[in-house]
């Protein structure tokens, strides 16, 4: 171990470069992760006892709100709640008279039998009870109010992208009340009520979006969701019933195949480093085959010299994953660097991402250190001794 | 009482394949030396010096014959054995040292002796030990880069006697020094052989490199051609 310690030594420019260049891979990776893993997040955060009711078309043709009485009466289901991507943009008046504009998830909701369905969601109970009390209070989660610098009672103005106010101006909210949440919950969310939306939009009455509908088994789910869709099916509105997750992927479809991209790009760039990492190992191995003969005559056995080679390219990977993937880590996980909160309220980089750039630097290791070492395996001292 | 000796060739032959060709390298030699011997093998470039004392350590495998060298015979060995019997057995003294840069010639020292069951305590003391024969106690930290050619032979020296090997086998160990590292060298050898019974044999161009040996043997054309004893 020490000789391959020492051995990266010997030229430190060389090895500190081929580090660099596995640290920005495994760094690149560990950060394509993270964003992939932001991009599921709600795929993650959903709940097999949870299902969502849109129109058959899509998401964006909108439900008549008869259909919530209907639903209810099936078999199986506990409680339901209508839900409307209500998509405003927050804007607020900067001290310079520009304008500071945030984006972040805001819906329309059922609040009652929706914090019901989410229990996920933390709100006091006297703050409940304000937001209950006013309608046209919000919710907001705590890292956004933290991001927007708002507090209870604050007022908030979103400009409407999609629903349009009776009186042509901005909609006004005051936050009643800002939830925490277990698990990986979006925390970066608004929600008001649906009866403020319905009242003040100026058109669209008589319609939701979407509906929430909790059921009491979740092995249920396919009998359940085929009786709402049946219910509906000769309607000029038909409905396309689904889990939360199916529901939640429909918007990373809605951006390709980003899975596929990222890890296509991952590959590449992996690809890239073992072609660094080898390139470099064979330059070592070739300049020490004396080295390796003189090893040899000294008794050291075939597999010793093979393992000296191996092990300081392995080394070099795993040096490269404590400055890239281990950098990056602590930059996200620990340090909470965000590069767009407002489009990824949950950033981590995962713990299999960690084990999986772990797992490459091994392999990219053992892969670029192998040819030199099999030289250095089959390598006849005699033969090396003779030649140089 | 007849003392076997330590080195036993049995009409050696050894042919190397170059493309079609071959190049009759050895051809038929018998040799035996005894144990305490101080040999040097002289002969022209391509005669075969360094292909027989590559066959002695183990390094290579003779096309006929037999090579038993401290009564064991090394055809039998398989190359992992014959790696561990080398350890065991062989110390080797090359024309360039090759000594490993990055590390101190006590560390160089110490390498062979990580094959041996031994305390890193011990082997500490043993490379202290065999610097300190060679006459380089004072030097023991210093890198290769920072020693002279005659120091840094000295210190490949130590490196091959540091498992005290029965035999030492050393390939022009004064080619590439000066006048006077050579002669210090070949001094310490011949008090290596003289003081600690060490079997010596070393390949070389130089008569006065060979005066120092006991028995010259001449190589020409892989023949064993002459011998002469001091």
């Amino acid at each position: 171990m020490r000789l391959v310690w020492l051995n990266l030594r010997r030229s430190p420019i060389r090895t500190a470069l081929t580090v660099l260049g596995t640290a920005i891979a495994l760094g690149l990776f560990c950060l394509l992760e993270a964003l992939l893993n932001a991009f599921n997040a709600g795929v993650e955060m959903s709940s097999a006892s949870r299902l969502i009711v849109q129109h058959k078309e899509s998401l964006t043709f909108m439900l008549p709100k008869a259909y919530a009485s209907r639903i209810a009466q099936i078999d199986g289901i506990e409680r339901i709640a209508e839900g409307t991507w209500f998509g405003g943009l927050y804007e607020a008046p900067l001290p310079d008279g520009g304008k500071r504009q945030e984006f972040f998830p805001n819906f329309a909701a059922d609040m009652e039998p929706y914090l019901k369905l989410y229990p996920e969601l933390i709100v006091s109970p006297e703050r409940y009870e304000a937001l209950m009390a006013d309608q046209s209070g919000c919710l907001m989660g705590d890292e956004l109010a933290a991001r927007l610098g708002k507090n209870v009672g604050d007022r908030v103005l979103l400009r409407p992208l999609i629903w349009p106010n009776k009186d042509g101006k901005h909609w006004a909210f005051t936050i009643r009340a800002i939830y925490t949440c277990t698990g990986t919950f979006d925390r970066a969310m608004m929600l008001f009520h649906h009866k403020y939306l319905d009242e003040g939009r100026s058109f669209g009455s008589g319609q939701t979006g979407f509906y929430w509908v909790g059921i009491q088994n979740p092995e249920q789910f396919s009998e359940i969701s085929a009786a709402i869709d049946r219910l509906f099916v000769n309607s000029p509105d038909p409905t396309r019933t689904m889990n939360e997750k199916a529901f939640n992927m429909q918007f990373l479809s809605m951006m390709g195949n980003l899975k596929l991209l990222f890890r296509f790009i991952g590959t590449v760039v992996i690809f890239t480093m073992l072609l660094i990492s080898a390139n470099t190992m064979m330059m070592s191995g070739r300049e020490r085959t004396r080295e390796m003969a003189i090893l040899k005559a000294m008794g050291f056995s075939d597999v010793y010299v093979f393992g000296l080679l191996v092990g300081e390219s392995v080394a070099i990977a795993l040096l490269g994953f404590v400055l890239g993937g281990v950098g990056i880590w602590a930059l996200i996980n620990l340090g909470d660097w965000n590069p767009k909160p407002d489009f990824f309220p949950i950033f981590k980089v995962p713990d299999a991402a960690m084990y999986s750039a772990v797992g490459i630097a091994v392999l990219t290791g053992v892969l670029s250190g192998i040819v030199p070492g099999l030289a250095a395996l089959r390598l006849k001292a005699a033969a090396a001794l003779r030649s140089i | 009482m007849s003392v076997e000796p330590i080195v036993d060739l049995q009409d050696v032959t050894k042919i190397y394949y170059k493309g079609d060709n071959e190049i009759l390298t050895l051809d038929h030699v018998t040799l035996q030396i005894q144990q305490g011997e101080f040999i040097a093998l002289m002969g022209p470039s391509g005669s075969g010096k360094t292909t027989l004392l590559n066959l002695l350590g183990g390094l290579d495998t003779p096309t006929e014959g037999r090579v038993t060298v401290c009564g064991q015979d090394l055809s039998l060995l398989s190359a992992r054995e014959l790696a561990r019997w080398r350890a065991d057995h062989v110390g080797f003294v090359f024309q360039s040292f090759n000594l490993l840069p990055v590390l101190t010639a006590r560390q160089n020292v110490e390498l062979p002796l990580t094959l041996q069951s031994l305390s890193a305590n011990e082997r500490e003391t043993h490379a202290e030990t065999a610097l300190r024969v060679v006459g380089l106690g004072e030097r023991m930290d210093h890198r290769p880069s920072e020693l002279s050619g005659g120091q840094e032979q000295r210190v490949a020296i130590a490196r091959a006697l540091a498992c005290d090997p029965n035999l030492l086998l050393a390939d022009e160990p004064t080619g590439d020094l000066d006048a006077k590292s050579a002669r210090d060298v070949m001094h310490l050898l011949k008090r290596l052989n003289e003081s600690f019974g060490k079997t010596i044999i070393i390949v070389t161009h130089d008569p006065h490199a060979a005066e120092f040996a006991r028995r010259e043997l001449h190589l020409e054309k892989g023949v064993l051609h002459m011998e002469r004893t001091r």
